[in-house]
């Protein structure tokens, strides 16, 4: 058994390191996939299989002589306790490492073979240290087995039951789950850290700020938080072990004796036997369906393993609802949705255990009870036993599945929510769970038929839930309709409902419904009536004893399942055909191969747009005309235009003079070619007529874009684009060089006074420049339709409203298209049109919202320049997509943002202010300046949004800390993100579209910058930059041109900040080291502080190397433990990196802080801060 | 009066051991005990009668029932209990008996309500009927699995070593509930207990090593040794010789010396003694044929 686990564990991480197609660990990029990090969390991650196995070694220790009937003998032999209790518990605990060495062994064949035969390449791979493995046996596999085993030799000791030791080794499971439910928030994540059992999260929050070169370099080590968690499960451990030691005894635990209760009275009741009618029937058959159900179903409600894996589930729930919905330090609303979400994460793979753990139990049942042989002899056909078995396994979900609804709605009742959806919950269960665990349920079932033995059973019906979507992966198939009991995503939105999948998820659901019934009728066929016999035999028994209606039943099963595969086939692969995964890489590189070479085609440039569009959301439809102005503004002539065609589109071109000289269908490049070529200034008209038409289901949920309600599109989904498409190519390095591509250059180089990529820039490309555009949009008659500009008209025909709309100035050629069953509200400020427009059941922060677009304008409006639109609006669109956008005067806002989060008690700013005032920025850095095709461009316009969010914070913000709170999650953001960079980090001017360094680092330093050197003088900066290049023709600005406004306003000096902030990557690692306090003669204190100081660089793979400091740094006091009163405030000059401070304050200090409102970036905060002592002077 | 047939009956193992070996008897209504040693073939043969295995060759049919080719109607008839008889944990005798009255297709509520009452107070466990069975002692099992197999007016009743761990008073019940439902119906009794068959049964076979060794009636087989069973006590030393010396049918200690029974046509003299015949030197006589002290 121990040589199959070391086996399998062994296949399973070298199937992970050897193979591009399955991903553990996060080895991507710059990371090997040998890196001491990734072999880490191999480990950690098979600990937990691992703890499975290590149930069974341990049971079997504890339990072995007893099963065996042989510990009476061995107990009365001269045999000491001791020797005879550690010695099976030291044997178990070394047998169970043992399987887990298969994780190295698995990691280290894969990295000799994988290069040799050229699965992956060589430089793919690293150098093994030994430390990786040793640390990581002392640090997770030999801790962890010894603290699952000691819990699981105890219970096996006491209850010496096979199942309790399996449940026990599952609550090991649960709670490690649990105290994930804790991290959730960053403010208590050592607590998360310390709670869990195998140090797996300890170690991810360990390592959570690696970079690349660190997860190629370093190994767990026994510090930190990592050597406390191990030492405090270690000493748990050991107690328990040492409590189950002192428990255990020898002799037998006096029995339970149960006292027979004498029956006094006898019952004089007369007894006939009656004349019995016996029959076999419609009606009998039906009620023998009945007893069998009953008989099932209440075993199981009955079964003790049952209650607790019942308890288990509702833990787990509970313990996620207690944990809220978090969202930024806010609590969402306990919507249905967000209650079904939780459910279905916490529930669904409990109730797939049960199944699998139950369907095994039904089967046997009979058979453990040695009843089998009385029931197989009676009358009844085998598919009525185990119909009724199915049946019951399927009410069980619906049992738990009601109590788990029960709890979400007694959590919304809790929290004083009332719009209780019940027909919400229960279409959900319906369409997402119920089916599945009927499926499932069916497939269970067969699969213990089959394979007549209940442990080879469970492990195939494991095998097929988890094993099976990695065979699937490794072959590139993702067709559902080979992944048992899937389908298309039917997530509940409270705008679109159940979505755009739910057709094709029904379909897919009767596909595996009718396949799941198959397998039963076939199943009832060979189901094993008398002694164990083979399949062969079955087979050969179930021609002879079926009933004669059985055949037609089978057959015609069969037959109509045929036809709905025939009917899934035809929607899924030919109306509707799609990709996969490995297709996909593959038209993407051929697409670069063949047409790489027209990138620098000279292309005309649309001058100017009309839109009209026809939006059938019902239908799910689109009907589409643009006329596009465009012009050769090259110094040459132009003899074709180039576009990609989108396959779920079919557009045709209208260009007076030309016609298609290229067509490529399958990757859908279309060249047209001129009569007679534009010459240079040459303009004219084209027009582009389009349809999205809707047709059957697909192998997905399908364009969460156009649905029933909540219609969102952009231009650039709508329309094929011009010219060839650079971002249609492979991005990923290791990709790349699979299909023989050089690595592509993520950015082009930031240069300065630019020819070629100044001319076009990052959002546009190069096809139009600021334009006038206008749109028509009609849409279904309950439904309003909303495109960028002014609304100029309105008017309704044919029973559809139309709607047109035109920019009030030059805008970015990009448009958003929304339609939706919408409320509006409205708020005038200096002019503009304020305007929400929102569902009606989200009406609750539509007020707060209005107040944050007023006060970002008046911020903005102060602060940078004018606002040029006439209308400001938000627009509400479904949880497909998380995201708010700005489009000129417009941003679509997703549902799951701030429409739902609970503001009741924010007096102060908020995140969903932040996003607002994020998007609304976007009016000013994006939309009246945006940067260049080139390293640097995002700064121009994320980080500056982002800056200026925290400034409308700032603007209303009555504490100083209360500004912290924001910053942390921009900490946490660039820190967790340079460790998760693929390719090269870079410094914030050379910003390469990385959210990581354009949000959360360039957040920061702008923030810290103003700060430094005054909130004027950097808007200043940012005013006189936008001035000079607002809705200015190309070149457009780079972050170079910004950097000599700012350069400017920073006073020699803090000159340092601008190349240690945005030239370089900088890092401090500031430690306060003392912090003593002692009260004076005159009621005040005097603090002293012994700080230590580093600044460290790091190149673009995380190399750090210290360099000498030179800096102002803070230094406070808080007196108050939750750090929210700052009592005193000092900007210091730091030039050594051990440094003593001296000062006194008024009142009674807590704490002390280097950087105490955290605007320098620190790997580790936390040992900036800490409590002040008294000292007698 | 039911008529059960069997011709040629062959059964042998996955593993080579021949279980059944052209099996042929008739049976009729009444008592039919199944004599054997462990590992005869009784068990084998009863399973085959239940529809719960597969003979390799041969035939089976009650009245016009072939139990082979309609093993579903065979269970219509048939009450049967294993050897091995067990129940769910955590439901009551009542419960267990109501599902099983309704699997042998008593329809109507009220009648299986009166006979599962009937039945319950025939082995004697009326006034434990609301009660777990999983708490049942062994010869309480027993009886339910005894009541079971008179549910549903059965036409074929096979019993396999059914008195096993009952008391001697509850094994007169069971033995007097048989005999008053075997004078309509098939009861085949298997059992290695020898006073059992003489007590009951009108017809009996004896089987050893997968063959029908003996078949008739008790009476008869007594008759055919008459005048042939001499026994003797003898000392432990000598029982060697006398092993050699005489065919001996069975040795057992009698006041802890042994006294050993042996079939001669002619008196052998040397202070045996001649003895009335019983079964249980019927039973031995045909199953040691090789004259084995034991």
């Amino acid at each position: 058994m121990i040589y199959i686990f070391l086996g399998l564990l062994a296949l399973l991480t070298f199937g992970a390191t050897a193979s591009d197609n399955i991903q553990i660990g996060g080895s991507v990029g710059n990371v090997l996939r040998n890196a001491p990090h990734v072999i880490t969390v191999y480990t950690t991650v098979m600990t937990i299989f691992g703890l499975l196995m290590a149930a069974a070694f341990y049971n079997n220790a504890a339990l072995r002589d007893f099963n065996n009937e042989f510990n009476e003998i061995l107990f009365s032999t001269p045999l000491k306790k001791s020797s005879y209790f550690f010695g099976r518990f030291f044997g178990a605990l070394l047998l169970s490492t043992l399987p887990l060495i298969g994780v190295f062994l698995g990691t280290v064949i894969g990295s000799l073979v994988a290069p040799l035969f050229g699965w992956i390449d060589a430089d793919r791979f690293g150098n093994f240290y030994i430390e990786t493995f040793t640390n990581n046996y002392f640090l997770f596999i030999l801790p962890n087995m010894f603290i699952a085993g000691s819990i699981i030799f105890a219970l096996a000791n006491i209850w010496k039951s096979t199942v309790i030791s399996f449940v026990g080794a599952l609550a090991i499971i649960i709670g490690y789950i649990i105290s994930g439910n804790l991290i959730s928030d960053i403010d208590n994540e050592t607590l998360g850290a310390l709670s869990d059992t195998f140090g797996i999260r300890a170690y991810s929050i360990y390592s959570k700020y690696y970079t690349p070169i660190e997860k190629n370099t370093l190994n767990p080590s026994f510090s930190g938080l990592l050597l406390l968690n191990r030492l405090i499960w270690i000493s748990v451990g050991g107690m328990i072990l040492l409590a189950s030691y002192l428990n255990f005894s020898f002799q037998e635990k006096n029995k339970r004796v149960k006292k027979q209760e004498k029956s006094i009275k006898k019952s004089s009741e007369k007894f006939i036997l009656p004349a019995l009618e016996i029959g076999f029937d419609r009606s009998s058959v039906w009620l023998q369906f009945k007893s069998f159900f009953m008989m099932n179903f209440l075993s199981i409600v009955k079964n003790v393993t049952f209650k607790i894996l019942f308890l288990f589930s509702a833990i787990l729930l509970i313990t996620g609802l207690i944990g809220g919905f978090e969202y930024y330090g806010l609590q969402s609303y306990p919507l249905t949705y967000k209650l079904i979400d939780d459910i279905d994460g916490n529930a669904t793979l409990f109730v797939i255990i049960i199944l699998v753990f139950f369907s095994g139990e039904l089967i046997w049942r009979d058979r453990n009870s040695k009843i089998h042989e009385v029931i197989d002899a009676t009358p009844h056909i085998s598919l009525i036993s185990l119909a009724a078995k199915t049946l019951s396994l399927i009410s069980l979900t619906i049992l738990l599945q009601l109590f788990f609804i029960l709890c979400g709605v007694l959590y919304q009742l809790v929290n004083g929510y009332f719009r209780i959806e019940l027909e919400v919950y229960f279409l959900d269960f319906f369409y997402a769970n119920f089916l599945t665990y009927a499926i499932w349920s069916g497939v269970m079932i067969t699969i213990q038929v089959l394979v007549n033995n209940k442990y080879i059973g469970y492990f195939v019906s494991i095998a097929v839930i988890f094993i099976w979507s990695i065979v699937l992966e490794i072959f590139d198939i993702s067709s559902y309709m080979l992944t048992i009991a899937s389908g298309p995503s039917t997530l509940y939105s409270d705008m679109n409902a159940f979505g755009p999948g739910l057709y094709g998820a029904m379909m897919f659901n009767l596909y595996w419904i009718l396949f799941s019934i198959l397998c039963l009728l076939i199943a009832g066929a060979l189901w094993n009536r008398g002694i164990r016999n083979s399949l062969k035999t079955r087979t050969i028994i179930a021609r002879k004893q079926v009933p004669r209606n059985y055949r037609p039943l089978i057959f015609g099963t069969g037959f109509v399942w045929i036809l709905v595969t025939i009917f899934v086939y035809y929607n899924t692969q030919i109306l509707n055909p799609y990709k996969t995964n490995d297709e996909y890489e593959q038209m993407a590189a051929d697409y670069e191969k063949q047409y790489k070479k027209y990138q620098n085609v000279p292309l005309p440039k649309i001058i100017d747009a009309k839109y009209s569009i026809d939006l059938f959301p019902y239908k799910r439809n689109v009907d589409l005309k643009a006329i596009f102005k465009i012009v050769n503004e090259t110094q040459i002539q132009i003899d074709s235009v180039h576009f990609n065609v989108d396959k779920d589109w079919s557009p045709a071109f209208d260009i007076p003079n030309a016609k298609v000289v290229f067509e490529d269908k399958k990757m859908g490049y279309l060249i047209l070619g001129f009569d007679k070529p534009m010459l240079p200034g040459d303009t004219i008209e084209m027009t582009i007529t389009s349809q999205y038409i809707t047709k059957g289901f697909k192998n997905g949920r399908g364009s969460t874009g156009i649905i029933n309600n909540g219609t969102f599109l952009n231009n650039f989904e709508l329309l094929p684009s011009l010219g060839y498409d650079e971002r249609k190519e492979l991005s990923e390095k290791n990709t790349r060089k699979k299909y023989d591509l050089k690595p592509k250059i993520r950015m082009p180089k930031l240069e300065i006074n630019c020819e070629g990529n100044c001319l076009r820039n990052y959002l546009t490309m190069g096809t139009s420049d600021y334009i006038n555009f206008e749109t028509t949009i009609s849409t279904s008659s309950d439904q309003i339709a909303i495109a960028p500009g002014s609304l100029t008209k309105y008017w309704e025909e044919k029973g559809r409203n139309y709607y047109q709309y035109k920019v009030d100035h030059p805008s970015q050629h990009f448009m958003s298209f929304i339609s939706a069953k919408y409320e509006v509200a409205k708020r005038k400020w200096e002019g503009i049109d304020i305007e929400i427009y929102y569902d009606a059941k989200h009406h609750v922060n539509i007020e707060m919202m209005l107040d944050a677009v007023e006060r970002s304008l008046a911020y903005y409006t102060e602060n940078f320049g004018p606002y040029m639109h006439k209308h400001c609006r938000i627009i509400e669109f479904p949880r497909y997509a998380t995201f708010a956008q700005a489009f000129p005067g417009t941003m679509p806002y997703s549902e799951a943002l701030g429409f739902v989060v609970n503001l009741e008690d924010e007096t102060e700013n908020n995140v969903i202010d932040a996003v607002i005032a994020h998007e609304m920025a976007h009016q000013w850095w994006a939309h009246q300046i945006v940067g260049a095709h080139m390293q640097g461009a995002t700064m121009l316009s994320e980080s500056f949004s982002e800056y200026s969010a925290l400034m409308t914070m700032k603007s209303i913000s009555k504490s100083p800390m209360k500004m912290r709170e924001f910053l942390k999650y921009d900490h946490n953001r660039y820190l967790r993100g340079r460790g998760g960079e693929i390719e090269a980090e870079q410094p914030l001017y050379k910003v390469e579209n990385q959210s990581y360094i354009h949000y959360g680092k360039g957040a920061i330093i702008l923030y810290a910058l103003q700060d430094y050197i005054g909130e004027k003088k950097v808007n200043r900066a940012m005013r006189e930059f936008l001035e000079e290049y607002k809705y200015r023709p190309p070149p457009y600005p780079t972050s170079l041109d910004f950097m000599k406004y700012l350069e400017e306003e920073v006073p020699d000096s803090l000159h340092y900040l601008i190349t240690d902030w945005f030239n370089e990557i900088t890092l401090y690692d500031n430690r306060m080291k003392s912090a003593v306090y002692a009260p004076l003669e005159n009621g005040k204190f005097e603090v002293t502080l012994e700080i230590e100081s580093h600044k460290i660089r790091a190149d673009s793979l995380g190399n750090e190397t210290k360099i000498d400091i030179y800096d102002w740094i803070d230094i406070g006091v808080f007196t108050d433990e939750d750090e929210e009163q700052l009592l005193y405030q000092k900007r210091i000059l730091i030039d050594k990196e051990k440094m003593s401070f001296s000062f006194e304050v008024d009142s009674l200090p807590m704490r002390a802080a280097i950087d105490p409102r955290m605007l320098l970036i620190d790997r580790i905060y936390e040992d900036n801060i800490k409590d002040i002592k008294m000292v007698e002077l | 009066m039911h008529k059960l047939i069997i011709k040629d009956l062959s059964k042998t193992y996955d593993n080579g051991v021949k279980a059944l070996e052209k099996i042929s008897i008739e049976i009729e209504n009444g008592l039919f005990g199944l004599l054997g040693p462990n590992g005869a073939g009784k068990s084998s043969l009863m399973r085959t009668l239940a529809t719960l295995q597969e003979a390799d060759s041969g035939s089976a049919k009650l009245n016009d029932i072939d139990i082979f080719q309609q093993p579903h109607e065979l269970r219509k008839v048939l009450g049967y209990l294993p050897q091995e008889f067990g129940v769910y944990p955590r439901i009551s005798a009542e419960q267990l008996l109501t599902h099983l009255a309704i699997l042998k297709g008593i329809a109507k509520a009220s009648e299986r309500k009166e006979v599962v009452k009937y039945l319950l107070n025939k082995v004697n466990l009326y006034d434990q009927r609301k009660k777990n069975v999983k708490g049942f002692s062994g010869g309480m099992k027993q009886r339910i699995g005894i009541a079971q197999t008179l549910l549903g007016n059965p036409k074929l009743i096979i019993v396999d070593e059914p008195t096993a761990g009952l008391d001697p008073g509850e094994r007169n019940r069971f033995y007097n509930l048989l005999a008053d439902v075997g004078e309509e119906v098939i009861v085949i009794l298997s059992t290695h207990i020898v006073d059992d068959i003489r007590e009951l049964c009108t017809k009996m076979a004896i089987m050893n090593e997968g063959c029908i060794v003996y078949h008739g009636s008790p009476d008869e087989a007594m008759s055919t040794l008459q005048g042939k069973v001499y026994q003797k006590i003898v000392s432990r030393e000598n029982l060697d010789t006398y092993a050699e010396q005489y065919q001996i049918i069975s040795n057992k200690m009698v006041g802890g010396k042994p006294l050993i029974h042996v079939y001669s046509d002619t008196n052998p003299q040397n202070d045996f003694e001649q003895v009335k015949p019983n079964l249980e030197d019927v039973f031995f006589s045909k199953i040691n044929t090789s004259h084995q002290l034991v």
